[in-house]
């Protein structure tokens, strides 16, 4: 079939540069899912009625349309409302809060393993809510949650493609892009294909160190 | 449930109201601000392609052209096909300088500029393929081309008229189509004549173009939004295709990406 | 927005939310399958062998679905391998999701406290009889969810199936789009079929969810 390494050598510069925004949107949005996911979780478990409903309702829509609609209403319908975010921006929201919803049923799930005695006792040695979740419930839950955190992240990692709608040059849509031009699919894809797994093999790499020393305590 | 159906149909009905109402002249407008955005799939050879991290090809050099006779700066902008129809309704670019198929129901809704490039609908086959040597030669053989688009309507027209009639597969991008000629899952790809020229020429040992074109002809045109305020715009561009009719750079610009000049139209071409 | 789009394509889009349907059901059911069997082979094997599932499941998992489906049905005929675009699908997608899914299992695993299979295992316990009595009923707790998360994440790979000319769903879709040159009506058309499919799978998760935690909820 002829495959061309020089293809791949002299397109891999332009690759990696359009590799920059994968992971530019990946690491803040990672940021935003985790931070958001926590909350939402609290909230989603929360014995008050109208906030466990509004985060259900959330996880529910967030979960149920795809990424790409809400990456299209984020930066072309938000403009109607007067609120108009630059692509990167909008961006980086859509993928972040869209994978806040999958975190935080991720740890309501871990949560969910954590025998309720423990709580029941901080409660009893009147512990604060606060400390509660911060030095008792959360580290369990990421302990027992963390292989399905990691594929959450390198999920997330690989959805970030959808940026190219609002204008983005990551690295799926400049290897179609390449595509286009040199009529070398298999080889363009096969090098982003190579530059996504380093990406998500260091994602791996340290959810798995955490895990060892999670473990470990 | 339901509320988060009114929320979302709330969002989509803002958006269908709003748009018609968005500018007044958007020449004007240009103007004033002395730049303007265009948005484009770069994804099209020979008329917009992605050539070591820059933007090149057909309409790009045709556009830059216009830009200068319009007296403005002009940015473009990378979107894929998905994207553009919002953006352009949202505002978030002045206007769409991609090779795009004149038909009867596009018209409807969008306004096109006079035809910037020869659409008509030509085949591929893979190098050294003996036994297809005129477009007639596909009856009976599994044929690619890219769903939605107006050349695979011409070829489902033509492949009707022979027996037996071709096995059409319908493709998202015509990226794919290629790869599956290649791969041997089909016999010839149809597009329009000058994508199919240019595979042949960047992959020469596997890709053939198969002569004379076929069908209806066809034309690309650029497109600007829908109703009264893209009017001006587009007949400002109209005029400056016009000159570049005249003076050669039409010519001069298509010869140096197809190896020759096709004939287009320099008025609309009557669509049905 | 024009109703009668919807008349002139309904019965192509129906057709094409069948399609979806049938290859996510089988492609993720699949892949929870063979999910499983790599986590217990992971746990209950030799080194060289955990290494190989190690190393499946980082390039599988690390690598965009399109592309892994692109080289399957576009690379695959030059080594002899032609896959029909269903038969790809299926294949690539009871592939991908496997390593996601054997991950999950690994973390229900990990949640069983090690005393209690060791103690099982003091007593002459049988590692099948552990295996179905003590792990699987404790760790389904923790995994329900994210097993949910990840049959909802799948209803939308399903869309790369377009990429191989599977008619599912988002194909059918945008023929429509690109015909009549729309874009509201079909992202609408999408959202409501595939949030369909999500509240039915929530659903399903959360009676699986309701059966699993029963023990919990005696207080």
């Amino acid at each position: 079939m002829n495959f061309s390494f020089d293809v791949i050598w002299h397109n891999l510069p332009y690759l990696l540069a359009a590799a920059r925004w994968t992971l530019l949107i990946s690491v803040a949005g990672m940021a935003i899912s985790i931070i958001w996911g926590v909350f939402l979780c609290a909230a989603r478990i929360s014995k008050n009625p109208l906030l466990s409903n509004l985060a259900a309702l959330y996880i529910s829509f967030f979960r149920g349309v795809p990424l790409l609609v809400q990456l299209l209403m984020a930066y072309y319908m938000l403009p109607y409302v007067g609120l108009d975010l630059p692509a990167i921006a909008a961006a980086i929201l859509a993928v972040g809060l869209c994978s806040a919803a999958y975190t935080a049923e991720i740890l309501r799930g871990a949560l969910q393993a954590i025998p309720a005695g423990q709580t029941e006792a901080a409660h009893a040695l009147g512990i604060p809510a606060f400390s509660l979740w911060k030095r008792i419930l959360v580290p369990q839950a990421v302990r027992i949650g963390l292989p399905s955190l990691v594929n959450e992240l390198i999920l997330l990692v690989k959805v970030s493609s959808l940026a190219s709608v609002v204008g983005i040059g990551e690295l799926t849509r400049i290897s179609q892009n390449i595509t286009g031009q040199t009529y070398r699919p298999l080889e363009i894809y096969i090098a982003a294909a190579a530059i996504y797994f380093l990406i998500n093999l260091v994602i791996s790499g340290l959810g798995r160190l955490a895990e060892k020393r999670l473990q470990a305590g | 449930m339901k509320k988060k159906l009114i929320g979302f149909a709330a969002v989509v009905g803002v958006s269908l109201g709003l748009a018609g109402a968005a500018h007044a002249d958007q020449l004007a407008d240009i103007k004033a601000k002395g730049k303007m955005t265009a948005a484009t799939e770069m994804h099209y050879a020979p008329f917009d392609i992605l050539v070591d991290g820059k933007y090149e090809g057909i309409c790009h050099d045709l556009f830059t052209e216009v830009a200068k006779e319009l007296g403005v700066e002009v940015e473009f902008l990378d979107l894929p096909w998905q994207s553009i129809l919002p953006g352009l309704e949202a505002g978030k670019f002045d206007f769409v300088n991609a090779p795009v198929t004149i038909t009867a129901e596009r018209l409807k809704r969008y306004n096109f500029t006079l035809p910037i490039g020869n659409a008509t609908v030509a085949l591929a086959k893979k190098a050294g393929d003996g036994s297809i040597s005129k477009p007639e030669d596909i009856a009976g053989k599994a044929v690619g081309s890219q769903k939605g688009s107006a050349q695979l309507e011409q070829l489902k027209a033509f492949s009707a008229t022979l027996n037996p009639p071709a096995d059409v597969r319908e493709y998202v991008n015509i990226d794919e189509a290629l790869a599956d000629l290649a791969a041997g899952r089909i016999q010839a790809v149809a597009n329009s004549m000058p994508l199919m020229g240019y595979a042949a020429v960047q992959r020469p040992g596997l890709f053939e173009m198969v002569m004379p074109p076929f069908g209806d002809p066809k034309y690309f045109g650029w497109v600007g939004t829908g109703g009264e305020e893209s009017k001006t715009l587009i007949a400002a561009i109209n005029d400056a295709i016009l000159k570049m009719h005249e003076d050669g750079r039409l010519k001069a610009i298509n010869e140096k990406w197809l190896g020759t000049a096709p004939e287009l139209p320099t008025t609309m071409p009557d669509v049905k | 927005m024009e109703l009668d789009l919807f008349v002139r394509y309904g019965p192509a889009l129906i057709r094409g939310f069948g399609v979806t349907i049938l290859c996510w059901a089988a492609g993720s059911l699949g892949g929870l399958v063979l999910g499983f069997v790599i986590a217990c082979l992971y746990r209950w094997s030799i080194a060289p062998v955990r290494w190989v599932i190690y190393a499946y499941v980082e390039v599988i998992r690390g690598t965009p679905f399109m592309i892994q489906l692109f080289i399957l049905y576009y690379g695959g005929p030059y080594i002899g391998l032609v896959l029909s675009p269903v038969q790809a699908g299926i294949l690539s997608f009871i592939v991908y999701g496997s390593p996601y899914f054997s991950e999950i299992f690994r973390s229900g695993f990990n949640a069983v406290p090690k005393g209690q299979v060791e103690a099982a295992r003091c007593v002459g316990m049988a590692e099948a009889t552990i295996l179905r009595r003590i792990v699987l009923p404790q760790m389904l707790v923790p995994i329900t969810p994210p097993l949910t998360n990840f049959f909802i994440i799948l209803t939308k790979e399903t869309a790369i199936l377009s990429v191989v000319t599977v008619p599912e769903l988002l194909y059918e879709t945008q023929t429509m789009a690109a015909e009549t040159f729309t874009y509201v009506e079909p992202f609408l058309v999408l959202s409501l079929f595939y949030w369909l499919m999500v509240i039915g799978t929530n659903w399903l998760g959360g009676r699986v969810e309701a059966r699993v935690t029963r023990h919990l909820k005696r207080a």
